[in-house]
């Protein structure tokens, strides 16, 4: 799958691996989109192209900042969450300059203690990047963490500003049935797991 | 030119020319200010779907009709309170509900919206007393969880009360008489038909004029016990028998009984409005008939079995409710109240002794044949009359023991049916609908499909359809069924929670939401809807408003376990075990068959750290439903909480062979090994779960 050929790139030494992006965004069906209820903030934007732009599922809007690096979005959530996968649409035909090309993803609890986990190179790409949080070890297949937070180091063609479309982070679906230590896979358990 | 419009309005409502019913009906009422012509109007106007109008043309009126017309324009448009209001006004508690059983029916659907379950449960009993076939009545019973058994309802008793209400319309409406003799031997071979054949033969043994009046006699009883309001005085006709061969009325006492015919065909059915406008026609009649009784006397030597008939009458009235066997009590004469005693007085003095039967040559061959054709009417009506009650019969019972979830009794029930009746579309539902209960999904899948591909515009059943190839996992099929239903109807809320279910099969649970919630909009009293948005919002964590639309689904319909369990599983999740135990209790007493609900009972029950009774509701699960695993991966899991460590992996070892291609059963064994300390089993038994493909998060436990 894209997203396994993606992850198994990146999940080298970091930034070991540059990314170029695929046309589609492939998900794993067991992974679900975490960040609907969290608060995003951005360290600056020019007007128009606010936060707002990074969630509205359109490829056409994007979100422009207007300061200086590291341009930095900060997502928080609500309670402690596992994530696994973070994704970003980026179009190096349409914004050349403004395309990011060095990234690191932080996190913590909070804009105190973030520590960074990741950093990718990006060579050109068009269209969605994946980027994993796994690590190696199967233990640390997830990241528990309150906060993330997404650090655009530096842009191609040494531009200042950056242009992001869209960002979307993943993590695990939880289990349909509660109590559950394990998730049921055979048909036979799950006609029977749930009353609908 | 008032009639003839009023004819061209009924016929344009019945060829569905709305407006011109509209236009020609506005026209009249200009014309003939009546309220009968307003009531037509309303009509014309709920025909046409705009209820509003009828609102307002029928505010303040009065008349029976018009109360009952205009309360359903209020039930239209959600007006419950004032509908309510009109059908049974608080100010006048006396006040009869109107247009009878279908009255009674609308205010309980009203009480039932605005939940009063057992009010609601009292008008739909009314109703179906007063109009046993109004099957709408019934299905409510059933509903709501406290129908009586189908033998009561539709049982021989309200079969001739029927054929009395149908023979006796028609003299109701031909009041003139015109056609007296045909009245009368309709009485006749109706109530000949009350009795079985072998009394029919027993009468022509007697060679006696039969008094069919007591078919009149019982009706009559019958509907003064059912209605409370009947105060006529029952003077009951001895009819003679024209179908007898052996005895044919002469005519003056034809007339005779005819007049006392029409006295009877008016009390019979009860809070018809007619009753009121009967009344003073039933004096008349009285008077005419006491004339020509005593012109008859004095014509004629018959009288014959006058007071045997009277007698008879006693007999039957007092037998009135019993069944027809009864019958043939000859003349032991006990009085049966008052009522009768006012026939006594009357032929008292009619009483001559002779035995013999009437004859007189002249009418009688014509009368004869006549009687026999309209007895031949009657018979097939009275037949079918049976014919359809017992239809009712296995239809009610069926569904009466699916709606209390008894679903095995059930699908015996409905397989007494007929094949014409049972390869119709609701049969078929109701069926599959068991079946589903059941948790067989497989057989249901195929009742569906039948029924589908037999009626594919009957949605009432189809979202439970949809449901059944969620839990199959039958994505094309689905989407198809989907896709079939939206191109039938936009507009039916069935559709959209079958698209709804399509994405929510795909995990796309916000969409699904939306789906669902446009069901809800289109039919808030759809209590389905409301439960699988409750199940979409669980599913995307947003459990207060999950809790919400439960609860929603819940005051709909409150025996909808679906809600009850969904409700539970939300505080299951939310870790308040307690209100989760009482949920999962509350649909299990709904549903005490279901395997499922007996297995999540019994996972609140462990969490609650009640482990023996936990354990005795997996067994019980388990007994339940052989073809279900997850009441034994359950048992394993607890005992593994109790450190019953052998006994759990007995219990997979067990489920293995029924389930052998679960990974999460693996996995718990692997985990119980290492607990035990047998690494190298632990490590073959998570490799085997490894193997099965178990989504990441399970892999970052198993690979520890």
């Amino acid at each position: 799958m894209e997203s396994d050929a993606e992850e198994a790139a990146a999940a080298g030494a970091p930034g070991a691996g540059r990314l170029k992006g695929s046309p589609e965004l492939t998900v794993d069906a067991d992974m679900r989109e975490m960040a609907k209820t969290a608060a995003w903030s951005v360290s600056s934007c020019k007007a128009g192209n606010g936060v707002a732009a990074l969630r509205d599922d359109n490829l056409d809007t994007y979100w422009q900042s207007d300061g200086a690096q590291p341009h930095l979005v900060s997502i928080q959530f609500q309670k402690k969450v596992q994530l696994q996968l973070v994704v970003l649409y980026v179009d190096f035909k349409l914004d050349e300059s403004y395309t990011p090309s060095k990234i690191s993803i932080r996190a913590g609890d909070g804009f105190h203690n973030l520590k960074e986990i990741k950093t990718v190179e990006l060579a050109k790409p068009v269209g969605w990047v994946h980027i994993s949080l796994s690590g190696a070890d199967p233990l640390e297949t997830f990241i528990h963490t309150f906060m993330l937070q997404i650090a655009i180091l530096s842009n191609h063609l040494n531009g200042r500003d950056t242009h992001i479309r869209q960002i979307k982070i993943y993590g695990p679906r939880p289990n349909p049935v509660p109590a559950q230590p394990f998730h049921f896979t055979s048909r036979e358990f799950m006609t029977y797991s749930t009353i609908r | 030119m008032e009639t003839l419009m009023v004819d061209r309005v009924h016929s344009s409502l019945r060829l569905f020319m709305h407006r011109n019913a509209i236009f020609l009906c506005e026209r009249l009422c200009a014309q003939f200010p009546s309220e009968t012509n307003v009531q037509l109007l309303a009509t014309c106007y709920l025909h046409n779907n705009q209820p509003y109008a009828a609102y307002h043309i029928l505010k303040g009126k009065k008349l029976p009709e018009s109360r009952y017309l205009f309360a359903t324009s209020c039930f239209r448009m959600n007006l419950l309170r004032e509908a309510e209001e009109t059908l049974c006004p608080v100010n006048e508690p006396n006040m009869e509900v109107p247009s009878g059983a279908t009255g009674h029916y609308l205010l309980g659907v009203i009480y039932r919206c605005t939940g009063r379950i057992s009010a609601a449960a009292e008008q739909f009993t009314q109703a179906l007393t007063l109009d046993p076939l109004l099957w709408s009545a019934y299905e409510e019973l059933c509903i709501l969880g406290i129908a009586e058994d189908t033998d009561e309802c539709f049982s021989e008793s309200t079969a001739l009360r029927l054929q009395q209400e149908h023979t006796s319309t028609p003299t109701l409406v031909k009041s003139n008489f015109a056609n007296e003799n045909r009245v009368l031997s309709s009485r006749v071979s109706a109530s000949l038909r009350d009795i079985s054949p072998k009394q029919i033969k027993q009468l022509h043994a007697n060679n006696i004029a039969e008094v069919s009046g007591y078919p009149h006699v019982r009706p009559t009883a019958l509907h003064v016990q059912n209605s409370s309001t009947s105060n006529v005085p029952q003077f009951d006709t001895p009819s003679p028998t024209a179908a007898q061969t052996s005895s044919i009325m002469p005519p003056p006492l034809f007339r005779n009984v005819h007049a006392y015919q029409n006295t009877i065909s008016g009390d019979a059915p009860t809070k018809q409005k007619a009753n009121g406008v009967n009344q003073p026609l039933r004096r008349k009649y009285m008077d005419e008939a006491r004339l020509k009784k005593v012109s008859g006397r004095l014509f004629n030597s018959d009288s014959t079995s006058i007071p045997r008939r009277s007698e008879r009458l006693k007999d039957t009235a007092t037998n009135s409710n019993s069944n027809t066997s009864q019958f043939g009590g000859n003349g032991t004469g006990h009085s049966s109240g008052s009522r009768y005693e006012v026939i006594d007085e009357m032929w008292t003095d009619n009483i001559s002794g002779t035995s013999s039967s009437v004859s007189t040559a002249d009418g009688r061959s014509f009368e004869q044949d006549k009687a026999e054709r309209i007895l031949l009417q009657d018979s097939k009506l009275a037949l079918g009359i049976r014919e359809l009650l017992g239809l009712f019969r296995t239809l009610g019972e069926g569904f009466r023991l699916s709606c209390l979830f008894k679903c095995q009794e059930a699908l015996e029930v409905y397989r007494k049916l007929p094949e014409s009746q049972f390869n119709t579309g609701w049969v078929l539902c109701q069926v599959g609908k068991a079946y589903f209960e059941l948790v067989d999904y497989l057989e249901a899948d195929r009742y569906f499909e039948l029924a589908h591909r037999l009626s594919p515009c009957t949605l009432d059943g189809m979202d439970i359809y949809s449901t059944v190839l969620y839990h199959l996992n039958e994505e094309m099929r689905l989407s198809y069924l989907a896709q079939e239903l939206i191109s039938i109807d936009r507009l039916s809320p069935q559709a959209w929670c079958a698209v709804g279910n399509c994405f929510a099969l795909r995990k796309d649970h916000e969409t699904a939401l939306k789906n669902f919630q446009r069901s809800v909009q289109l039919d808030s009293r759809f209590a389905y809807a409301h439960t699988l948005c409750g199940h979409e919002y669980s599913a995307l964590e947003d459990y207060e408003n999950s809790i919400k639309f439960y609860r929603c689904a819940l005051q709909v319909d409150e025996r909808h376990y679906n809600a009850w369990y969904g409700l539970g599983v939300v505080y299951l999740r939310q870790e308040k075990f307690e209100f989760a135990e009482h949920h999962f209790r509350r649909a299990f007493q709904i549903n005490p068959r279901s395997s499922v609900l007996m297995c999540y009972l019994g996972m609140a029950l462990n969490s609650l750290k009640r482990n023996k009774e936990a354990l005795e509701m997996m067994e019980k699960a388990i007994a339940a439903d052989k073809k279900n695993p997850l009441p034994k991966y359950q048992k394993a899991l607890i005992l593994l909480g109790l450190q019953k460590y052998q006994e759990a992996l007995d219990e997979l070892e067990r489920l293995k062979e029924i389930a052998p291609h679960e990974s999460s059963m693996y996995a718990l064994m692997g985990k119980i090994y290492k607990q035990l300390n047998i690494l190298d089993k632990a490590v073959f038994c998570f490799g085997i779960a490894l193997d099965l493909k178990p989504p990441a998060a399970d892999l970052a436990i198993i690979k520890w």
